[in-house]
């Protein structure tokens, strides 16, 4: 290698064809070997450039930016800071793909802030046409401060500009893209101050990536600037923020992509799934299906489930000695469990579901899609991804709005994705709706059950937004706003993901959930198995006097049922019923149900295994399933427990009420206050009671 | 009698279990960290 070639750089993202440039500029004048001590492939190149002009050409491993995550990313950084080392370049060639230039250009913003001479090289500029992308290059060269090849090294176009461009390299701008020192201009100050010969950015790299520069370590600029990790994190996350912002503003004139004139399949299925009318139609469509199979599919596989476990709470019963043990494992740990593991099916089917349409690429033509309603409530099109998310579960979907970077918009979509309806509201609404939904089809082949099911998840997501709107116009916190979604492509969904994800997805829900509800049934059996007081302790003889007063002729069996139900109203659990019972009762609620509702205000699931618990204790007929105890519950006049008011206001309580403290503590975590949990649990328990006692007083 | 002492047993344990899940709180490690960063 001469010292008087022109040292040149070859960066670019991952599978942008930074390789087929590097083919392209050297033909088969290439040497490999690794970078020193480390296992990275080091690939050089000779370049023969007009005018006798000789290059080398050095292909860097693919990197999306200068945060390094891997020791080849590491390789990138390391060369640009060193200035002493030979293979340092005299310039760099960014190398992009014009179907991903957004996403691309942040690589190039970084390294045009490190002053050193950089050439954005566009490749794949063959597919423009067929995309329906046009670039204003001279609004882009001018913005961007640099000069651009519009390459092809399919179509071996371009290259010999690229070459120019290359020779030319001491014409081309130094200037940054952005000034670091905005992003914290006292910090920045500060550092400026105490390495005045050093470039900010530079300084700012070693920080936060740790590399080596000159002798000058990360310990000694932070021995004297020092930043706490999340702090640094934070400003890492603006300055990535401020880059974005920049390329935006850029490629709203530089870059024109006509939908319309695209030849290309996904493009034409595009036009379809985010068209204005039909994108609506076919996203509601998908989700009706969704849910008409949950319901029908798991139908067999559910029943199964109820019957075992009815039977292995006779067996227990049966074949182990009389005692509180036999009874805790048959009337409370059994049904318990169960009352989780029956849910399997349609938890498992739900997110088979949602990880097909993740896995092919339609979830974010959703996002896209319903970024243009969000809009209006005062959301960002990034608030969806949340809110769908939360469909599975409210914590990673909280934890999925660190990505919005308007604290008003992240606050508002953290304090309204509860309301999405997440899988431990399923067991919920399957089991009250299989009670008061009859199990019939409208035209021959609408379930009603399916149909419910879907107007609850439309509920939900309809309160989120209508709160989203209300919180938009009380909070007055101002701040600019954007909107970035890459669109990947569509591929069909790797059987392989699609399995790892329904497994891993539905074993956290259960054991995650299991757990809790196994030990809040424990609790629960001793609170429904001892009470205080005579009541309780001679339920037999009270009973039995009851009866012989009145001279009704009842069977033993009878006897039984009404000293079990006797004793179940005198417990430390039916007490507890009680005291809240004046709260529940315009509700439609029992005692029972009451007890159930507030066990499962630590976690909505608890309440379907809660009932199971109470409906077993004292149980002689373990083999009835949960459902049918339910359905046979009566209120004292003789009708059903369960009817359709009652069903419909237990069914929009669990829809809007703030159930579940993993969230709020997790609400807690993201907000650091209390305040913001506090403010949810409040709105959220009030307009759960409101819905729930205006269906239950309206139907009634 | 030995059916009592291990029903209460997994009593005792399943209100252990409630009361670390609900309630304990882990200390934080690293004083550098923040309330975004995950380690707490």
């Amino acid at each position: 290698m001469s010292n008087e070639n022109i040292n040149v750089a070859l960066i670019g993202n991952p599978n942008v064809g930074k390789t087929s440039v590097f083919n392209a500029l050297t033909g088969l004048n290439q040497q490999v070997g690794n970078y020193p001590g480390i296992t990275v492939e080091k690939k050089v190149g000779f370049c023969k450039l007009p005018n006798h002009a000789k290059a080398n050409i050095l292909d860097l491993p693919g990197t999306y930016s200068l945060n390094a995550s891997s020791m080849d990313e590491n390789v990138v950084i390391e060369l640009l800071l060193n200035k002493n080392d030979k293979l340092f370049p005299d310039v760099a060639v960014v190398v992009t793909d014009v179907e991903n230039l957004k996403r691309n250009l942040l690589l190039f913003t970084q390294i045009k802030d490190l002053e050193i001479p950089v050439i954005l090289a566009i490749n794949m500029a063959d597919r423009m046409a067929y995309k329906g992308i046009s670039l204003d290059i001279s609004h882009l060269e001018e913005q961007l401060n640099t000069k651009i090849a519009l390459i092809s090294t399919r179509k071996k176009q371009g290259i010999e500009e690229l070459k120019q461009l290359i020779m030319s390299y001491k014409n081309l701008s130094t200037e940054p893209c952005l000034n670091a020192s905005s992003m914290d201009p006292d910090y920045f100050g500060g550092l400026r101050k105490t390495f005045p010969n050093e470039l900010v950015y530079k300084l700012w790299l070693v920080i936060t990536q740790d590399v080596n520069f000159r002798g000058i370590e990360k310990k000694e600029i932070l021995s004297e600037h020092r930043k706490s990790d999340s702090e640094l994190k934070r400003m890492q996350q603006k300055e990535t923020i401020k880059r974005y912002q920049f390329i935006n503003d850029v490629l709203k004139v530089g870059q024109t992509i006509d939908k319309e004139s695209a030849r290309d399949f996904g493009t034409k299925l595009d036009r379809i799934l985010t068209h204005k009318v039909w994108g609506y139609a076919i996203f509601f469509g998908i989700l009706f299906l969704i849910f008409q199979s949950i319901f029908s599919w798991s139908e067999v596989p559910m029943d199964l489930i109820d019957s075992a476990f009815g039977w292995m709470s006779t067996a227990v019963q049966e074949h182990m000695p009389p005692g509180v043990l036999t009874d805790l494992i048959s009337q409370g740990i059994i049904p318990g469990i169960g009352g989780i593991v029956i849910f399997i099916p349609q938890i498992a089917f739900l997110f088979l579901f949602i990880s097909v349409l993740e896995e092919s690429g339609y979830m974010s033509r959703v996002v896209f899609l319903m970024d243009k309603i969000m809009k209006r409530f005062g959301l960002s099109g990034k608030s969806v991804v949340p809110l769908i998310s939360g469909v599975a579960c409210a914590i990673p979907a909280i934890m999925a709005t660190r990505n919005i970077e308007n604290w008003k918009e992240r606050l508002i979509t953290i304090l309204v994705t509860p309301f999405t309806t997440c899988s431990a509201r399923l067991p919920v609404y399957t089991i009250i709706i299989s009670l008061v939904i009859p199990d019939e089809r409208v035209l021959g082949f609408l379930n009603i059950r399916g149909l419910m099911l879907m107007a609850l998840y439309a509920a939900g997501f309809l309160m989120a937004i209508f709160a989203a709107y209300i919180f938009n116009k009380i909070l007055k916190v101002t701040s600019k706003t954007y909107f970035v979604v890459e669109m990947p492509n569509y591929k069909l969904p790797l059987l392989r993901n699609v399995g790892i994800n329904v497994v891993e997805k539905t074993k956290a829900f259960v054991v995650g959930a299991g757990k809790i509800i196994l030990a809040i049934s424990i609790v629960l059996w001793f609170l429904a198995s001892y009470g205080p007081g005579d009541d309780f302790n001679n339920a037999d003889k009270i009973v039995t006097a009851q009866i012989s007063k009145s001279d009704a002729a009842v069977s033993q069996q009878e006897l039984d049922g009404h000293i079990a139900s006797y004793k179940l109203e005198n417990s430390y659990l039916g007490i507890a019923g009680k005291v809240i019972e004046p709260v529940i009762k315009p509700l439609g609620y029992d005692w029972k149900i009451g007890i159930a509702v507030l066990s499962s205000f630590a976690a909505r699931e608890v309440f379907v295994g809660t009932l199971a618990t109470i409906y077993s204790v004292g149980e002689t007929d373990e083999q009835d399933p949960i459902r049918e105890k339910m359905a046979a519950e009566r209120r004292p006049d003789g009708s059903k427990l369960f009817d359709l008011p009652t069903g419909i206001s237990l069914l929009l309580f669990y829809a809007f009420a703030m159930q579940c403290a993993s969230t709020l503590a997790i609400v807690k975590k993201e907000t650091n206050s209390w305040k913001w949990p506090a403010i949810q649990f409040a709105i959220m328990s009030a307009v759960a009671y409101l819905a729930a006692l205006t269906a239950y007083q309206f139907l009634q | 009698m030995i059916q009592e002492l291990i029903a209460f047993g997994i009593l005792g344990v399943a209100l252990l279990y409630l009361g670390r899940k609900f309630f304990y709180k882990k200390k934080k490690n690293n004083d550098n960290c923040g309330t975004d960063c995950g380690c707490g």
